[in-house]
């Protein structure tokens, strides 16, 4: 008799590779049966994994149509089986796996469309935030300014591409009518995507602000944020772009490294 | 908890249940839906709460793996237990992990000696985690393993005491893997310890054709069956006024007939006390 441990895993293999062969001897049931018994969990570890890519995915989903999800959904989870209990987290590496499939081939736009849908994932279930206190950084000297470090809400999520992904995105969610035709070559993103109470919105940046909010997400202090603002957009205006971003609640909080 | 029938909650159902308040004693959530650290699910979970009272019930820990315990896994379980303050927790006798991969489904255990030690300590370690008494539900199962040593009630009831945990007795699963393994379902209640059942669990099952017989699959996503409210009458004769919900996860209808299947569940219980008395 095998042990549990090495029950579970032979299990858990022929389940994976949806294939009984290997595993006919360890089972009682009735021998013509075991298929299809087999057949039930095997359908539903492949069905419930899908599930929960389709809803993280749903623009992928719509893109690429269902037979084509159904066989990606298949191969992604035999390679990157899910390893966790939570199958939220399940469709992490989907986006890469989508760019490793298509490299080069005419659909390199779909792994940033999954790009954006992971991270609008991430957005819908991070924690909330209050506002930033006005007050408190009302009271800090304008000297002290370069040294500030800028937090951002725990939703907000800095999204690039080379595609119109959010265009893309926003066409092929929601509504069941055939999407209008979007030209690939129309331009690309730099989008903030946050959620503001429970609505998601999407902000879009120059190049300046990008890197500005980008710098503020590594944790540099503001000075250093200034410098990369500049340095994506020599017309970069930091103290525009900190009202804008401190309005629309994406900065929430701050915190000084120099004693005042 | 209420000794009215409570309702399992699915988010489609969340903001039915905001706007209209109904009338229901208690709900169920799974635990993993609530995981997150902000976003609607878990704005909408806590404010039923205020209402509602709650049980908490996971899906995920994999209680019954040979993997380490998921310790990510119990330290997000504890923290949806600090936010919503549930009466009942529970989780699966079974496993869904081996070697770091998860089936993220319910997967019976080999009813031995081995495995029954293993699980008994997995229990406690999440009891001491928690600081808690969990109950421990049984699965449906679709087929069994010739390692068995012990009937499936003899398992859920050894896991009980090796742990000191309550069961949450599945009244569908014990009629579905009693059709599906040929035993007899009374004979399961029998061997079940009266005192250490804490909750019941209705749902509807379907049937696949199996070279002529039916195999009952657990799909939640019909009424309850007429042998499984016998089961529930024979259950609330041996185990008593024991709080009960109603589940439906697949083709999920409106919100009114799982209260209607609640309230069949509260006339039943009421008849029989009426008998009794």
């Amino acid at each position: 008799m095998p042990s549990l441990r090495e029950l579970q895993i032979h299990v858990m293999d022929a389940l994976l590779g949806a294939e009984l062969a290997p595993v006919a001897e360890l089972i009682a049931s009735p021998r013509a049966g075991a298929e299809r018994r087999f057949g039930v969990y095997a359908s539903t570890v492949q069905g419930n994994f899908r599930d929960a890519l389709q809803s993280t995915y749903p623009a992928v989903r719509r893109l690429v149509g269902e037979d084509y999800f159904r066989q990606t959904a298949r191969e992604f989870q035999r390679r990157h089986p899910s390893q966790s209990g939570d199958l939220l987290h399940c469709g992490q590496g989907f986006p890469n796996f989508l760019a490793q499939l298509h490299p080069d081939d005419g659909f390199t736009y779909l792994a940033d469309v999954a790009r954006l849908e992971w991270l609008i994932q991430e957005s819908l279930l991070a924690a909330e935030h209050a506002p930033l206190n006005l007050a408190s950084l009302a009271r800090v000297p304008p000297a002290a300014y370069d040294g500030l470090h800028f937090e951002l809400h725990p939703t907000l999520r800095l999204f690039e591409s080379r595609y119109p992904a959010l265009a893309i995105w926003e066409v092929n969610v929601g509504s069941d009518a055939e999407p209008p035709t979007i030209d690939l070559r129309s331009g690309g993103d730099l989008v903030a995507i946050a959620r503001h109470r429970l609505q998601l919105q999407f902000h879009r940046l120059s190049a300046g602000e990008h890197c500005f909010l980008g710098a503020f997400a590594r944790g540099e202090c503001f000075s250093a944020a200034v410098d990369c603002g500049v340095e994506g957009d020599a017309a970069f205006d930091a103290s525009a772009a900190l009202q804008r971003f401190v309005a629309a609640e994406a900065v929430v909080a701050f915190t000084s490294t120099v004693k005042t | 908890m209420p000794a009215n029938a409570g309702i399992g909650l699915r988010a489609p159902h969340h903001l039915h249940v905001l706007s209209e308040s109904p009338d229901v004693s208690w709900f169920e959530a799974h635990s993993e839906n609530y995981f997150a650290e902000g976003g609607s699910h878990v704005e909408c979970l806590s404010r039923i709460r205020a209402r509602y009272p709650l049980s908490l019930h996971g899906v995920g820990l994999s209680l019954g793996s040979t993997d380490p315990l998921n310790r990510e896994h119990l330290a997000n379980l504890k923290r949806v237990i600090a936010r919503f303050e549930p009466t009942l927790v529970s989780e699966h006798l079974s496993w869904s992990s081996a070697g770091g991969r998860f089936a993220n489904d319910l997967l019976p255990l080999p009813y031995t000696e081995e495995a029954l030690r293993h699980v008994g300590s997995r229990i406690a370690q999440v009891q001491d985690a928690l600081g808690r008494q969990i109950l421990l539900e049984n699965v449906s199962s679709y087929l069994q393993f010739s390692a068995s040593t012990m009937s499936e009630w003899e398992f859920v009831a050894g896991a009980a005491a090796e742990s000191g945990c309550g069961i949450l007795l599945d009244l569908n699963n014990v009629y579905v893997a009693a059709h599906n393994h040929q035993f007899d379902s009374r004979e399961y209640l029998e061997g079940i310890p009266p005192h250490i059942v804490q909750e019941f669990h209705l749902a509807g099952f379907s049937r696949i054709d199996l070279d002529g017989h039916a195999l009952l699959v657990d799909t939640h996503g019909t009424p309850v069956c007429d042998a499984v409210w016998d089961l529930y009458r024979a259950a609330l004769r041996r185990f008593g006024n024991v709080p009960t919900l109603i589940e439906w996860d697949t083709d999920l209808p409106d919100f009114d007939v799982l209260q209607a299947e609640a309230r069949k569940a509260d006339s039943l219980r009421g008849a029989l006390h009426a008998l009794a008395a």
